[in-house]
């Protein structure tokens, strides 16, 4: 008895264990007070005088550095960097308790992000540059089934059916916006031509009733019939096949789609898919088998691009994309027409491609083959102690600028623990290693460059150059943003004769323009850049300075690989050649000390300062000095080593991998054999600009580098390879003490300054009358510089929701404007509740801020 | 003794000695065949295995399709952030996207048909060589399946080689024990507490993290050894024992209640046994009982689930090691399912099939060592 009952007691007590275990993690996040709120969209109804209603949408961004902090100190902020493995979910709790400092991966865990914003300890960045669509398959099927998407009005109509709204709060948990269009919402263009964008949305908001009017005429105009409320064409019902994706929130905006479509009178196939199972059939597969109507599809953009002009020809035309799918649509002449001008910048004026957009932007709508749905928004968790400058597109990991301003606030030095989701995933060597992103962010922060790329706008900063000037061909619609370039226009813009337009891989030298070309050459850009006085003084982290051979070895490495007679051909590396001399034109040396290159290039951009080629040596994967290629290149040739994994499968030989594994004794032997010769690579162009004398120097350090280190790993970043444990899953960087720039060169960039805006006006206006709104454009409670702002503009909205006017607002002073509605604006609204929207673009980020007020118009 | 007797028993000594020479060499033939068809069967059972393996890692060939599709993706994602390649002429970028193609699907031996590479991964497995991956490199970023494997091969085994080890005794021992007690408190609590084995080890090590790594911060929450990790080679060792106190823990916890349960039932079956009441009444002391008469008849039964346990320790397991943040083969061979990586698939494969093969073909003859009562090849009493 007594036995029984110590028995049944500790039963109770082990249950209750479980139980409270059970309970543990909860509790641990409970117990976090709601911390600093970073990024967050607020909306705000609040009933004003009886009739007035505001709404207020606003963005509230991380506070970082505020101004850049006065400092001695060279280089990183941080003394070491230090790269971890570790999934999502974990690597929050490990935040929490400071066992990490960031998370580098985006993440779009709606969940998680809640978890993130309500502890104390924690802050984030957040990301665009994904997005969600349906793919809707236009093809006529061969088995004689309907498939009503080959019908455009149907396609079009599906807008109406589609609740966004729903799907961003409800399925996304709110980390996404709306999308309507196939320009990203957080870039530039969408910036630009903001006001033809809320005008089509708001046209195509959700309206199921106008959806099922449209699909069941248009139907019915096809021969189906609704019977018993379900959709049938030669008595047979139609079944709608949707295959959803199921890694993410795609799988219940499949169900959704599905449920929206069962609505109206589809019978709904929901067919539940991985990537790989999908791919066969939608990419792979012939449309006119109708295997599926509807893919959930996904698409990613890793950088701010300024120019998403030939989205539509890409996902809209079968011009640019050899499968199946894409080769069965079928765009109006008119829609193809336009995306063809956008793709190939068939426009000489800014107001010209403003038109373009505009139709285009309509012709997508109605054409529909591809229904977008959101713009997804990721965050990247980290310590609040902790500021980092991250990328609008790249987040955090695609940073260019994060080994430069990562800091604890208000301290130098220090370790910064990143975390993300993989590391070491394949070799790394500069040429054709590792391309992950897992692996790309620690090489990002070794190497230095020419251009940095402004993590806000997208546009270019020079970093290591001083100054460049881009001529462009006459007419072509190039605009300049910034100082440091200068933009001029000519008639015809010459390639020098003299200037290299080839290699010439089996005699090692260089081929001219004139004696590739029989005719003279002309070209689209010249760009000239100017390299600064003290160039030769920065130091590679062996201790090598940096000379005019890295640069060469850089331009013959881009040629030479991609030559069937050179020594170190790659397939891979030809087909990369292939497309660069596609539109290059020639490039020249104009002056060694200093440094002044001219490019000459057909391809062109429309910013001037995305037009300048610095030839910094950085290679794809990788930052590379002359000496530590020269070497590899010597692996490569005698076939031990291949660059690229393809050549490496072909030959059986490694990966060439400069960081560990077996590649290091074999590169370790050729070392010794280019240090016992004291080697000049292609020494017939090389021999030119590289002493015996250096190439003694060089290869000391090398051999002295991997003696101390044990690897092969060199740049000229803000911090170098210290050590790599690739069992263990960890990267050390430290600090390079030699790096020429202060500290605090970019704090600048420590946050996005995205605005926030206020209205204010009457609650009632009537019809007819000329009334004023006044529009406060603040950041962090500070006025908006005019000269910061590229416009600001406004939208008028009747009650039934349909555009009445629009134009621009009138400054009045720094932060300040007013939105002045005419008489005859006033006179087309309904009586009701109208609403005033304002949108607002600045220059130094490319996202726009929109606030909206809404009135009630009386007669 | 008469000539006659001393010829009859020399004639009996070479009768006796023929007859037990005759006996060894039938002994030895019948050893030899049973050897021999032993290990024709175990090949054969390994070839089967290996190409059912080929079979099922590539969807009888359709994997061929999934790659083509993924290539496809990739290859429009790639054109569709690089500015350059977008901004070329429409014919030039098709050209371009179809020798990128072309390439990828050349990489992946696309260009070869399904059935011939099924063969020669099928000869690579079996003579060991065991070739380059599709996909995934190893830690050290090498393309060798074998490095993928041997990198991760020592942090498997000393953690499941441990945590294992240390529960298969424990098991014994407390099983042992409690067959000596049956009925009493410990073995009624054990009884109690078998069915917590229901749940899986990974289970019990989120509990433990949660307990000791974020709440009570006492022990890290997962990795082989600390971040960084330590340059000294007794502090790394240290720093990895503290890393592998949650897991040991975690397998210990999911597991020993189930194992002294299955073991002491076992004990207790052999226990009851009537040469063992024979021995009590004989007055044994309860040792001699114990190592004579109940372990030494089960111990094929002990040595088949420690060579079993020892293979075990290869696989390694996924959920597992990413829940701990392992760096073991588990997470290794799960990626390469994730991946279609058949060359990693087949090597863990056949690795495992060779393991199981030669402990199976070892453990007969271990059984007729321990256990007189098996004859290695003989009539009906052979295993």
């Amino acid at each position: 008895m007594k036995t029984k009952l110590t028995l049944n007691i500790l039963s109770v007590l082990l249950i209750l264990s479980v139980v409270l275990a059970a309970c543990a993690p909860q509790e641990v996040i409970r117990t976090v007070e709601v911390g600093k709120e970073v990024i967050t969209t607020v909306e705000v109804e609040t009933e004003v005088e009886v009739i007035k209603t505001v709404e207020v949408e606003k963005e509230v961004v991380i506070m970082v550095t505020p101004t850049p902090q006065p400092t001695t100190r060279m280089g990183a902020w941080v003394d070491t960097l230090i790269f971890t493995e570790q999934g999502s979910d974990a690597a929050v709790t490990q935040l929490k308790v400071g066992e990490l400092d960031i998370y580098a991966y985006s993440v779009g865990n709606a969940t998680l992000f809640q978890a993130v914003k309500d502890s104390p300890e924690l802050a984030y960045t957040n990301s665009y540059g994904s997005y969600n669509e349906l793919t809707f398959n236009p093809a006529e099927f061969t088995d004689g089934r309907l498939n009503p998407f080959t019908n455009p009005k149907i396609r079009e109509a599906v807008n109406w059916l589609m609740d966004r709204d729903y799907i961003v709060q409800e399925i996304m948990g709110g980390l996404a916006v709306p999308k309507f269009f196939g320009v990203t919402a957080a870039f530039p263009d969408y910036a630009r031509y903001v006001d033809v964008a809320r005008a089509l949305e708001a046209y195509y908001a959700y309206n199921p009733e106008k959806a099922k009017e449209i699909i069941t005429a248009e139907m019915e105009g096809m021969g189906a019939a609704l019977s018993g409320g379900v959709w049938a064409f030669n008595g047979e019902p139609i079944t709608l096949i949707i295959l959803i994706r199921t890694e993410d929130e795609r799988r219940i905006i499949g169900d959704y789609v599905g449920t929206q479509l069962e609505s109206i009178g589809f019978t709904v196939d929901r067919q539940y898919k991985t990537s790989s199972e999908a791919s066969p059939i939608w990419v792979r597969g012939n449309p006119t088998d109708g295997l599926f109507h509807i893919y959930t599809g996904g698409w990613i953009t890793t950088a701010v691009a300024r120019n998403q002009g030939d989205n539509f020809s890409f996902f809209y035309t079968p011009r640019d994309y050899p499968i199946p799918l894409w080769q069965s649509y079928t765009p109006s002449a008119e829609f193809d027409a336009v995306a063809l001008k956008l793709r190939n910048n068939d426009y000489t004026t800014l107001d010209e491609r403003r038109e373009l957009f505009e139709q285009v932007l309509a012709l997508s709508v109605q054409d529909s083959v591809r229904l977008w749905l959101v713009d997804r928004l990721s965050f990247s968790p980290m310590r609040n102690n902790v500021t980092v400058a991250y990328d609008l597109a790249g987040g955090i990991s695609g940073s260019q600028l994060y080994g430069l301003t990562v800091r604890f606030t208000g301290q130098e030095g220090g370790t910064v623990k990143i975390a993300q989701p993989q590391i070491l995933v394949d070799p790394w060597n500069p040429v054709a290693g590792s391309n992950w992103i897992y692996d790309m962010m620690p090489i990002r922060a070794t190497q230095d460059y020419g251009l940095l790329s402004d993590p806000y706008t997208g546009l270019a900063w020079p970093q290591r150059i001083e100054k460049a000037e881009v001529v462009a061909k006459e007419g072509l619609p190039i605009g300049v943003s910034l100082d440091w370039v200068t933009l001029e226009f000519a008639p015809t813009i010459e390639v020098p004769g003299d200037a290299w337009a080839d290699w010439d891989a089996v005699n090692q030298k260089w081929i001219t323009v004139s004696e590739k070309f029989a005719e003279p050459q002309t070209a689209n850009i010249k760009s000239t850049v100017y390299y600064p006085a003290d160039l030769w003084d920065i130091t590679w982290h062996d201790g090598s300075n940096l000379s005019m051979g890295d640069f060469m070895m850089a331009m013959i490495m881009g040629f030479d690989t991609g030559k069937e007679e050179s020594a170190i051909y790659d397939e891979v590396q030809a087909e990369t050649l292939a497309a660069f001399l596609a539109h290059f034109k020639g490039v020249k040396i104009v002056s060694t000390d200093p440094l002044v290159i001219e490019t000459y290039d057909d391809n062109w951009q429309l910013d001037a300062e995305l037009n300048v080629s610095t030839w910094w040596p950085n290679y794809a994967y990788g930052p590379g000095a002359w000496h530590n290629i020269g070497m590899a290149n010597l692996a490569e040739t005698d076939k031990a080593l291949a660059y690229s994994a393809d050549k490496a499968e072909v030959e059986q030989v490694e990966w060439m991998n400069f960081i560990s594994g077996p590649s290091l004794e074999v590169l370790k032997g050729y070392l010794d054999t280019a240090a016992a010769e004291n080697l000049i690579p292609y020494a017939p162009t090389m021999g030119e600009y590289v002493t015996a004398d250096e190439a003694t120097a060089r290869w000391a350090n090398l051999v002295d580098w991997y003696a101390t280190y044990g690897h092969f790993w060199l740049g000229t970043g803000a911090f170098y390879l210290y050590k790599v444990f690739p069992v263990e899953g960890t990267i050390m960087l430290q600090r390079n003490p030699e790096f020429p720039d202060l500290a605090n060169k970019w704090d600048r960039f420590g946050e996005p300054a995205i605005a926030e805006v206020d209205i204010d006006g009457p609650g009632q206006v009537t019809i007819g009358s000329e009334v004023t709104f006044d529009v406060y454009v603040t950041f962090k409670d500070q006025p908006y510089p005019t000269k910061d702002i590229n416009e600001v503009k406004f939208l008028l909205f009747d009650a039934a929701g349909a555009l009445v006017a629009s134009g621009a607002a009138v400054e009045v002073a720094d932060g300040q404007y007013q939105v002045v509605l005419t008489a005859e604006m006033t006179q087309a609204l309904q009586a009701g509740a109208a609403k005033l929207e304002i949108a607002v673009s600045p220059i130094v980020v490319s996202i726009p801020t929109f606030a909206a007020f809404e009135f009630v118009a009386v007669p | 003794m008469s000539e006659e007797l001393q010829a009859l028993q020399k004639s009996s000594d070479t009768s006796d000695l023929a007859q037990k020479t005759k006996s060894a060499s039938s002994s030895l033939t019948r050893i030899l065949k049973y050897t021999l068809v032993r290990l024709v069967t175990l090949f054969i059972t390994v070839v089967v295995g290996v190409y059912l393996t080929i079979l099922i890692a590539n969807m009888g060939g359709y994997v061929d399709e999934i790659r083509r599709g993924e290539i496809r993706e990739s290859v429009s994602l790639r054109i569709m952030n690089d500015p350059v390649l977008k901004n070329l002429p429409p014919e030039v970028r098709f050209e371009r996207m179809n020798e990128m193609i072309r390439l990828e699907e050349k990489r992946y031996g696309l260009d070869q048909p399904f059935a011939l590479r099924s063969v020669r991964y099928l000869r690579n497995a079996l003579t060991l060589d065991l070739g380059r991956s599709q996909t995934m490199s190893s830690d050290s970023g090498s393309r060798q399946v074998r490095l993928i494997i041997l990198e991760r091969l020592p942090a498997t085994l000393v953690l499941f080689a441990t945590a294992d080890l240390i529960l298969f005794f424990s098991a014994i021992f407390i099983a042992l024990f409690l067959s000596r007690r049956y009925g009493s408190f410990w073995d009624k609590l054990v009884v109690t507490l078998a069915p917590s084995s229901s749940a899986p080890g990974w289970f019990y090590g989120i509990f433990l993290i949660l307990i000791f790594a974020a709440l009570l911060r006492v022990l890290p929450f997962g990795g082989m050894v600390g971040v960084p990790p330590p340059d000294n080679t007794l502090e790394y060792i240290l720093s990895m024992l503290k890393h592998m106190i949650l897991p040991v823990t975690a397998i210990l916890l999911s597991s020993i209640a189930s194992q002294a349960f299955s073991w002491r039932t076992f004990f207790l079956i052999y226990s009851s046994e009537d040469y063992v009441e024979m021995a009590k009444a004989k007055g044994l002391t309860s040792r001699d009982i114990e190592r004579r008469y109940v372990l030494r008849p089960t111990l094929p039964n002990i040595i088949t689930n420690f060579a079993l346990l020892l293979i075990s320790l290869w696989a390694g397991a996924p959920i597992f090691e990413t829940v701990f943040n392992w760096p073991g083969l588990g997470r290794v061979l799960f990626q390469a399912i994730g991946l279609y990586d058949t060359p990693v698939i087949v090597a863990s494969t056949v690795l495992f099939a060779y393991l199981l093969a030669v402990t199976v073909f070892l453990l007969d003859f271990l059984y007729a060592l321990v256990d007189p009562r098996v004859k290695i090849g003989g009539q009906g009493s052979s295993r």
